[in-house]
């Protein structure tokens, strides 16, 4: 079963389908959530929270707003920029240094994954993006920076940063969509 | 929709920073406040959020399976929230029909879009204590709600420890127990998996099996309620819960229900 449909017996209160959503979904989240968390237990936790999230929330899933996949990783994202903004703001320092111990080790895991097609596609169409583009998209969705803080440290006005972030996600749009 | 942007209010653009997660606070609920007037935006946002979702394509990894355990059982006990909104016309005629067979919900037309969920201010491990202890309860004295907080604390205190581990006992109908444990905190936090309660007044009491040593009472089952048992030595073989008459027994009178063995648990090394 697709997770549309897991999605919508799972806010019936199907256990069993909540399992076989979890099979599906588990791995994007936990990706995601590491790959903006990056700190292995804080991911964790973060990940655990968005599927507990997701069994409590069903109910608000909507397939007329878009797929059942798409619900799960905006909110997956969500939480786990919230996590990197909360840690950023405890501690500037203390992040860099955790980042730097599990930077190898995190990079180590990820080569190791089963890549896939999509893995593939989105770093070829990142590679069409402008460098701009690239890193205001990156900066924000991979780092979990404000576009105010992506204007910093790409030394760019607000301005242009927001139509970057634009143009990028139109671009991979355009690059990325026939493969959906 | 273009139009509207070109008009260039400075709300609009905003919307790729929003989709991508890159509002501060404070700009970020302006943002979803002017959203819910304009739909246009919103069509403009999910196409956007659907852009940025792509991103995460390509960062799908295995999730640990211990989280896997931890994410189940806690989804026994922890209640949902009754949907939000009718849902649009199903992608598929199989999904229609789950959605006929829900009962009915206390559904209403809200503002909520998928983007409004709020921010998570408890852990998953506090949300299950939160749920079980006082999501289904309604009054309460002042005194029984500082003891089931200071029980609450405890939970999670053992939800959060480095060596704990999830375990299940089931009996012939697959109904039985679930347990998170540390042995090094010498506790476990056990719930009932579709026990329900015995009939003629009759409880469920859980026991400590140790080698040489009588079973030793943790206490009674009380529905869904999440059981704290303190004080597990680590030498503990197995958790056993037994039928005996009301207010429990000094020892077990009938033979066991569920059996779960620790040993997968971290305990008997």
């Amino acid at each position: 079963m697709e997770a549309d449909e897991l999605l919508v017996l799972v806010a019936g209160g199907d256990q069993k389908a909540f399992e076989d959503l979890y099979g599906l979904v588990s791995g994007p989240v936990f990706g995601l959530v590491r790959r903006v968390v990056r700190d292995p237990a804080q991911s964790e936790e973060v990940a655990q929270e968005v599927l507990l999230e997701l069994w409590r929330t069903a109910g608000r899933y909507d397939p007329g707003r878009g797929t059942a996949l798409s619900w799960v990783l905006t909110l997956a994202h969500r939480r786990a920029v919230d996590r990197v903004r909360s840690a950023r703001a405890a501690g500037e320092r203390e992040l860099r240094m955790a980042r730097r111990a599990n930077g190898p080790a995190f990079d180590h895991v990820a080569e190791e994954v089963e890549a896939g097609l999509e893995r593939e596609w989105v770093r070829r169409c990142l590679d069409r993006l402008t460098a701009l583009q690239r890193q205001s998209v990156t900066l924000a969705y991979y780092d979990g920076y404000t576009y105010r803080e992506v204007a910093e440290r790409l030394s760019l006005p607000l301005g242009t940063v927001k139509t970057r972030m634009r143009d990028g996600l139109t671009r991979l749009r355009d690059c990325l969509g026939g493969v959906a | 929709m273009t139009s509207i942007f070109r008009r260039g209010s400075a709300l609009h653009s905003l919307a790729a920073p929003y989709a991508l997660d890159a509002l501060e606070l404070r700009e970020h609920k302006r943002f979803e406040k002017h959203l819910k007037h304009c739909d246009s935006c919103a069509a403009e946002v999910r196409a956007l959020r659907e852009d940025a979702v792509r991103l995460a394509w390509s960062t799908a990894a295995p999730a640990p399976a211990a989280l896997r355990d931890r994410v189940l059982l806690a989804v026994r006990t922890t209640p949902q929230e009754p949907a939000a909104a009718q849902p649009a016309p199903a992608p598929s005629s199989q999904a229609a029909r789950a959605r006929a067979e829900r009962p009915p919900s206390r559904a209403r037309r809200s503002a909520f879009s998928p983007f409004l969920i709020p921010l998570a201010s408890t852990t998953a491990a506090a949300a299950l204590v939160v749920a079980a202890l006082f999501g289904m309860q309604a009054s309460r004295t002042q005194d029984q709600l500082n003891e089931e907080r200071a029980q609450a604390r405890d939970i999670a205190h053992v939800l959060a420890a480095p060596d704990a581990r999830a375990g299940t006992g089931r009996d012939a109908n697959g109904q039985g127990i679930g347990v998170v444990a540390s042995a090094s905190r010498h506790t476990a936090v056990v719930t009932s998996a579709g026990l329900g309660t015995p009939s003629n007044e009759r409880v469920h009491q859980l026991w400590l099996m140790r080698p040489e040593e009588k079973p030793r009472s943790l206490g009674l089952l009380d529905g869904d309620t999440p059981l704290l048992a303190t004080g597990l030595e680590t030498d503990a073989t197995s958790l056993a819960v037994t039928v005996e008459p009301s207010g429990g027994s000094p020892q077990p009178t009938t033979a066991p229900v569920v059996q779960l063995a620790l040993e997968s648990l971290g305990f008997g090394e």
